[in-house]
C-alpha cells in the first residue's frame, strides 16, 4: 500500500506532517551532519530577533519529571548574520525552512520580515513567536491579549505572502479567542503550544533551578495540554493547526492530529535524539499501512469526541 | 559525533556512593577521546528524564570507555542500577578535552567526582613518562578509591582529615607549585574549588586549564542551555551581541583556561 503522507497548510503543500520546533534544530544547518531530514516537512528555525542577542544569565535549563524547563532567553544571531551566514548554506540544509521570528513590539517582527522578504530569502515562510513582552503595551505579552495579536498578525500579513503561522501560548484565559485574532488578521495557520510557565525549586539552597525563577515548561509533561488547546481551537476557528508538544512517537503524532493538528512538531524529543524525527516518519507509515490509512491528512480532527 | 549503542560490562561501587561503569563502546573508543572529553548518556527508553546525563570519560583500555559518577539524583540513580549485559545509548566524545603537555611540570588537580578525567589525564602522564604531581581532594575517606602515595608524587586531602592531608586540596597546591620552575594546573572538580583553583592561577600567574560542569540539554551547540559566562576581559561593549557575553560549554568547553570565564 502506497503511503501519502503529504500534508497542506493553506496552500501550501509539505511531505510530511512532521516538522521540528523552534529552538530544538538551531538554525536547521547545525544539525546537517546528524540527522537525516530529507523527509521532514519542515524545519522551524531558533527565534530570529532584528538585533543579535546573547540571551539570559545561567542557569538556564533543568530537567523536570518527563520534561525540562528552559529559559534561554532567544539567544540568536540576529538577522543580518542570519542572512550573511545561514541562508546561504540553504541547500545544505536538505528541508524546507520556517525561520522563526520574535520580537518586542510589532516593528522589530515588521524589521525581521521586511528583510528577509527584500532578499527573497530561500525560506518558506515564518512562524511567529508572539510569548515576547510588548515594550509598547507595558511588557504585556501579544500572546496573551488577542487584539494585540490580531494587530500583529495583521501589519505582518501585509509585509508578506509566504506561509504566516502564528504559535499560540498556552498561557492564557482563552487560546480561542487568540487562535481567532490570528485568524482574522490573515494567519494562514496557527502553532500550539509554546512551553507552559513552569518552576523548579532546589529545596537545599531554597533558589529556583533557572535563573529567570519561572521559565518554560516542554516535553512529554506538557502532551495532553497540548493536545486539548489544539482540540480547542479545531473546534473554534477553521484555520490549520501544527500541533506542538511532548511528541515522542509516531503514536503521540496521531493522537494530535485526531484532535485537529495538520502537522506536527517535534521539540524537546529532538535533544534526546537528534534523528528520533525520521524514526517517527518511519513508525507514522507502518501505523498507516497496519490500520489502512492511506493518506495521513485524512486523520485531521477526526477524534470521535464524547457528547 | 558518534552515536553508539554501548554494552555495559561492569558497574559498581568503588566508595560509598561513588561508582565505576566500564562501557564497550567500540567506536567511540576509536575516535580517540582525550582526557576532559564526555560522552552523553540517555538513562531509559522511558521518558521520565528525557534528557540525556553529560558523564566525564574516566578513561578507556581498547575499546572500553571507563566513568565514574557519584550518587547525586533520580539520573545517577538510575544509572547505578544497570547491570552488565544492559545496553546504553550514548554519545560521543564531546568537548574540547585538555591540552597536550606542553614541557610545562604538570600539576593535576581532581577534586570530588570531578576526579574522573583527572584520574585518566594522571594515567596518560605515567604511561608516557612525564613526571607530574597529582592532588585529589574529597570530603573523607569513604568517598576514596585511592592511596594516598606522597612517594609517588600522588596526594591526598580530605576535609575531615581522615586520609591525606586535612583540609581542601588549596593548602597543599600551595605549599607544593613553587617547587617547579614552570607549572602548568589542569583541574577539574566542584566549582568552589575550580573558582580557587582559577583565582590562585590568575594571582601567581601560573598556567592552568579547568574542566567545568553544566546541566546540558543537548550536548550539541544547539540548545544554548549549558553557558557560562566569559570573563569581563573577553566581553564587546555593544549590547548587541551573541555569544561573546556567554560561552557554550558543550563545544566551546568544558575545559577553559584560567581568567577565561567567571566563576560566581
Amino acid at each position: 500500500m502506497k503511503i501519502d503522507l503529504g500534508v497542506k497548510l493553506g496552500n501550501m503543500p509539505f511531505k510530511s506532517p512532521v516538522f521540528v520546533a523552534s529552538g530544538t534544530y538551531g538554525y536547521g544547518i547545525e544539525t546537517k551532519d546528524l540527522s537525516d531530514v530529507s523527509q521532514l516537512g519542515a524545519i522551524v528555525t531558533k527565534s530570529i530577533t532584528r538585533y543579535p542577542r546573547e540571551g539570559n544569565p545561567p542557569p538556564r535549563i533543568v530537567e523536570t519529571p518527563s520534561g525540562m524547563i528552559n529559559s534561554i532567553g532567544l539567544a540568536n544571531l540576529g538577522v543580518e548574520k542570519y542572512i550573511e551566514n545561514i541562508l546561504p548554506q540553504k541547500d545544505k540544509i536538505g528541508a524546507e525552512i520556517i525561520t522563526n521570528v520574535a520580537g518586542f513590539s510589532i516593528s522589530d517582527y515588521l524589521f525581521v520580515i521586511e528583510k528577509l522578504e527584500s532578499i527573497g530569502a530561500p525560506i518558506c515562510g515564518y512562524e511567529i513567536n508572539i510569548s515576547c513582552p510588548n515594550v509598547e503595551a507595558g511588557k504585556m505579552e501579544f500572546a496573551v491579549d488577542d487584539q494585540l495579536t490580531g494587530k500583529l498578525t495583521e501589519s505582518l500579513r501585509a509585509s508578506t505572502n509566504k506561509l504566516l503561522i502564528i504559535k499560540l501560548s498556552p498561557n492564557v484565559t482563552d487560546v480561542m479567542a487568540i487562535a481567532n485574532a490570528a485568524y482574522q488578521g490573515g494567519a494562514d495557520a496557527v502553532s500550539a503550544i509554546n512551553t507552559v510557565f513552569g518552576m523548579s525549586i532546589n529545596i537545599e539552597n531554597r533558589k529556583p533551578n533557572i535563573n529567570t525563577n519561572i521559565g518554560g515548561l516542554s516535553g512529554p509533561a506538557i502532551k495532553p495540554i497540548g493536545i486539548a488547546n489544539v482540540y480547542k481551537i479545531s473546534k473554534s476557528v477553521d484555520i490549520p493547526i501544527i500541533g506542538i508538544g511532548g511528541i515522542t512517537s509516531a503514536r503521540d503524532v496521531v493522537e494530535y492530529m485526531l484532535a485537529g493538528a495538520s502537522a506536527i512538531q517535534i521539540g524537546t524529543a529532538n535533544y534526546r535524539d537528534v534523528g528520533i524525527a525520521k524514526k517517527i516518519l518511519n513508525d507514522l507509515k507502518d501505523y498507516c499501512k497496519v490500520n489502512g490509512i492511506e493518506k495521513i491528512h485524512d486523520i485531521t480532527g477526526k477524534v470521535k469526541p464524547n457528547v | 559525533m558518534i552515536f553508539e549503542k554501548a554494552l555495559v560490562l561492569s558497574n559498581k561501587e568503588i566508595a560509598i556512593g561513588i561508582y565505576e561503569m566500564i562501557l564497550a563502546a567500540k567506536k567511540i573508543a576509536d575516535n580517540d577521546p582525550f582526557p576532559g572529553q564526555f560522552i552523553n548518556i540517555s538513562l531509559s527508553d522511558s521518558w521520565l528524564h528525557p534528557l540525556r546525563r553529560p558523564m566525564s570519560i574516566a578513561g578507556f583500555d581498547g575499546s572500553n570507555l571507563r566513568i565514574i559518577y557519584k550518587l547525586f539524583g533520580e539520573g545517577t540513580t538510575i544509572l547505578s542500577n544497570k547491570k552488565n549485559g544492559d545496553i546504553l545509548d550514548l554519545f560521543g566524545p564531546v568537548g574540547n578535552g585538555f591540552g597536550n603537555p606542553d614541557g610545562r611540570y604538570p600539576i593535576l588537580v581532581g577534586g570530588g567526582v570531578g576526579l574522573a578525567p583527572i584520574l585518566w589525564l594522571h594515567k596518560l602522564f605515567t604511561q608516557k613518562g612525564i613526571v607530574h604531581h597529582t592532588i585529589i581532594g574529597a570530603r573523607s575517606m569513604s568517598e576514596h578509591f585511592l592511596k594516598h602515595a606522597p612517594e609517588d608524587n600522588f596526594l591526598l586531602a580530605t576535609d575531615d582529615g581522615s586520609i591525606g592531608e586535612k583540609g581542601t586540596v588549596m593548602p597543599v597546591l600551595r605549599d607544593i607549585w613553587k617547587n617547579f620552575v614552570n607549572p602548568k594546573l589542569y583541574a577539574c572538580g566542584p566549582e568552589l574549588m575550580l573558582k580557587a583553583v582559577n583565582d590562585f592561577a590568575l594571582q601567581k600567574t601560573i598556567n592552568c586549564e579547568l574542566s567545568v560542569e553544566s546541566y546540558m540539554a543537548c550536548a550539541t551547540g544547539i540548545c544554548q542551555g549549558c553557558i557560562v559566562e566569559k570573563s569581563d576581559a573577553n566581553i564587546s561593549e555593544s549590547e548587541h551581541t551573541y555569544h561573546e557575553r556567554y560561552s557554550l560549554v558543550c563545544i566551546n568547553g568544558p575545559v577553559y583556561n584560567a581568567g577565561e570565564i567567571l566563576f560566581k
